[in-house]
């Protein structure tokens, strides 16, 4: 199904869409951030590069209760589980990278061990894609892993940009539905405007964009360069703090913890919080022993998570080329040069059995 | 203003002779115009070395990752460290030193003076100007009481005080104190002031005073900082910027509780932390008012929290508050002399106070 929005109703569909929350890109305190959007609101637009953080934290929230603990009147442990029962939620204005995202997202929580707190997530959740005309930022590079400007994985909607129109077009039942509920609105689309939307496909596909080299090379490099020097030098004004995995739209790593409120009575929750493989105590042993001491062998597992295991395990990157570790890392540390680096030197040496 | 050409010759003549095992400075970085920390140990390295206003990296840091890695090695040295400093970076390295974190000769510390301007904010980038597109600049570079910004096709000239970093703006010693060579001039007074209809200098505190004026009640304070501090992460890169954050267990962590087979699951449960790893608000709060504490007396203002936070907490307010506090109640100004004990290591016969006579 493939409508025309007029820009100027782009409020009215969302009027039209009263049995969801919609949340929307906003500027608020100088951030894009996504925001509940307020029935009707007729100054929504869609003017954000891309946001801050992805749209992850929506059925990856960086915490999440499991569980509250408490003893009851009579001494005895009493556990209360707390799966989240949202009402369903919609993401407007997602760009395809991160729509790529919630598709790795949703393998790790979805497929081999089903969490039944992302799932629970997820199951009331819908995202309306933005496609970019041309790159949101000159970091981008969703184009070398495996992504598209105008890609639609992990999107219910894509809306393609047309100057004063979208095109509105659903990728999933769940799309139509919306699509359907937006009736008033939406209007026919033409062959012109298909047409219109095929030319600005092509001119962002053509677009320049950086990129990871020789991409279908890369795991095999990777592993070759595991025990290279630059893995050290390229991490050295490294910081370790955990922006680049915090604010990336695929990394999933986890803690779990006990709060406990009052150690008498007993009571308290065990909560789920976002982890960092850049944290010192991420891999920390209880024995106190940690294999990855140093901030060359956490820069290593970052990138190798998505440039080389995510791959052995799913046959994509991880990586979906949306640039935030690139921007906001405090020291500069450029996830397109360090791939391209230790694979080009990995490339360089003699093979192995030589 | 400096001749990064200068600078580059200073790391060379440095390196060649063996005075020092090592150069902290910057250079440029593989994503546009903006800089990064570099060590270079070879001289033929010192031609990349850059210095411009986006040199806005406080490199005293990097002295105590040089420390952590030689400890972690069990390396020792007889040789001096390199390092540029601006005036705040020098002033961190004066708290390192009077902390006994690290001694004096230890460091080589080659003296960048700002002279009458400062470092870029990029964030005040956006919309300086008609046309300009931050992500497309190539190059920025001090030119008087300008910068001039480049990209592949155009070239703006701004005036550097509509653009400076806000805490560049209200620094009070453009030139490091203390230094083993000094690269740039102290500038006069007058010339850091600039003139009445450019002035490139604002009072110290103006930011602060400028908050409290805003926010000019108890109540009107606690909203503003709830909604600053609802915002956090918990990315922990204001701790990981700071050059004073060197302790080896911070209050957020739990990397010294070692298991032993003796270990009960009473003890691992009830292992010391002070601060949960939710990103909720009081443990936001207590994660951002325990660290503006531990700075009381040490922040020197370079305002690399602040640059660093990707999700824009003003957190200059709180460490220029415990500055003004520390200024007006004892006299004390960070980072200012190294034989001069630390404020809170510090006592004084005339100490306002009864308590602590």
């Amino acid at each position: 199904m493939e409508r025309i929005l007029d820009k100027g109703r782009l409020g009215a569909w969302v009027a039209a869409l009263a049995d969801w929350t919609v949340l929307a890109p906003a500027m608020q305190d100088g951030l894009w951030a996504y925001r509940p959007v307020a029935g009707g609101e007729a100054s929504l637009t869609l003017g954000h590069p891309n946001t801050v953080q992805p749209p992850k934290g929506q059925s990856f929230p960086q915490r999440e209760v499991f569980f509250t603990f408490d003893e009851t009147p009579d001494g005895q442990p009493r556990l209360t589980p707390l799966v989240p029962r949202p009402g369903p939620r919609l993401v407007f204005g997602v760009r395809p990278c991160d729509g790529q995202g919630l598709t790795h997202l949703d393998q790790v929580f979805g497929e081999e061990a089903p969490d039944a707190y992302y799932q629970a997530r997820r199951g009331t959740l819908a995202y309306v894609g933005l496609a970019c005309n041309s790159p949101p930022s000159r970091h981008c590079f969703c184009t070398s892993v495996g992504g598209s400007p105008f890609g639609e994985a992990g999107l219910d909607v894509l809306m393609i940009d047309l100057s004063d129109r979208y095109l509105v077009r659903a990728l999933t039942p769940v799309g139509e539905t919306l699509m359907t509920a937006g009736q008033g609105v939406l209007t026919e689309a033409g062959a012109d405007d298909r047409a219109e939307a095929q030319q600005r496909r092509l001119a962002a596909l053509a677009h320049p964009q950086r990129a990871v080299a020789a991409p279908q090379a890369v795991p095999e490099r990777l592993k070759a360069g595991f025990g290279s020097a630059l893995w050290e030098r390229l991490a050295q004004p490294c910081i370790g703090c955990g922006i680049c995995t915090f604010l990336c739209p695929t990394c999933h790593c986890f803690d779990i913890n006990d709060e406990v409120a009052s150690q008498s009575p007993v009571c308290g929750s065990r909560v789920r919080t976002w982890d960092s493989c850049q944290f010192p105590d991420f891999t920390m042993h209880t024995s106190g022993h940690n294999p990855r001491a140093d901030l060359g062998a956490r820069l290593r597992q970052r990138v190798s998570h998505k440039f080389l295991y995510y791959f052995e395990n799913h046959g994509v990157f991880q990586c979906t080329g949306c640039g935030r570790c690139i921007i906001a890392c405090p020291v500069g540390i450029d996830i397109i040069a360090v791939v391209n680096q230790v694979a080009a030197e990995a490339a360089a040496m003699p093979p192995a059995d030589s | 203003m400096i001749d990064p050409e200068e600078l580059r010759t200073r790391a060379r003549d440095l390196l060649e002779g063996g005075q020092v095992r090592a150069v902290i400075g910057y250079r440029r970085g593989s994503r546009g115009w903006a800089a990064e920390p570099v060590v270079i140990t070879r001289p033929e390295e010192a031609q990349d070395l850059v210095w411009d206003p986006s040199c806005v990296h406080n490199l005293a840091l990097y002295l105590v990752q040089d420390r952590r890695r030689r400890g972690a090695l069990r390396e020792s040295t007889d040789r001096p460290i390199g390092i540029l400093a601006k005036g705040c970076d020098a002033r961190a390295i004066v708290v390192l030193m009077q902390e006994n974190y690290v001694q004096r000769d230890e460091v080589y510390i080659i003296g960048l003076s700002c002279e009458s301007s400062g470092m870029l904010d990029e964030r005040k980038l956006a919309g300086a100007a008609e046309g300009i597109d931050p992500q497309a600049l190539e190059a920025v570079d001090f030119e008087g009481d300008a910068f001039v910004l480049s990209s592949q096709h155009q070239q703006w000239r701004l005036p550097a005080a509509g653009v400076m970093a806000e805490r560049c703006l209200e620094c009070r010693n453009p030139c490091p104190k203390v230094h083993d060579t000094l690269l740039g001039k102290e500038p006069r007074e007058q010339e850091r002031r600039g003139t009445a209809s450019a002035p490139t200098m604002s009072d110290p505190f103006a930011e602060l005073q400028r908050f409290e004026q805003t926010a000019d009640s108890a109540a009107a304070r606690w909203d503003f900082w709830s909604r600053q501090f609802d915002r956090c992460i918990r990315c922990f890169a204001c701790r990981s910027v700071c050059p004073m954050c060197y302790c080896e267990e911070c209050m957020v962590d739990s990397i010294s509780f070692t298991v032993t087979p003796d270990t009960t699951a009473q003890e691992k449960a009830n292992r010391l932390r002070w601060i949960e790893r939710s990103a909720s608000r009081s443990d936001n709060i207590g994660y951002h008012l325990t660290r503006a504490l531990h700075l009381a007396g040490r922040c020197i203002d370079c305002g690399e929290c602040e640059r660093v936070c990707p999700v824009r907490i003003p957190l200059r307010l709180l460490n220029t508050k415990m500055e003004r506090e520390s200024r007006e109640r004892f006299g004390y100004e960070p980072g200012a002399s190294v034989e001069v004990a630390a404020l809170l290591a510090s006592f004084r016969d005339d100490d306002p106070n009864d308590f602590i006579r």
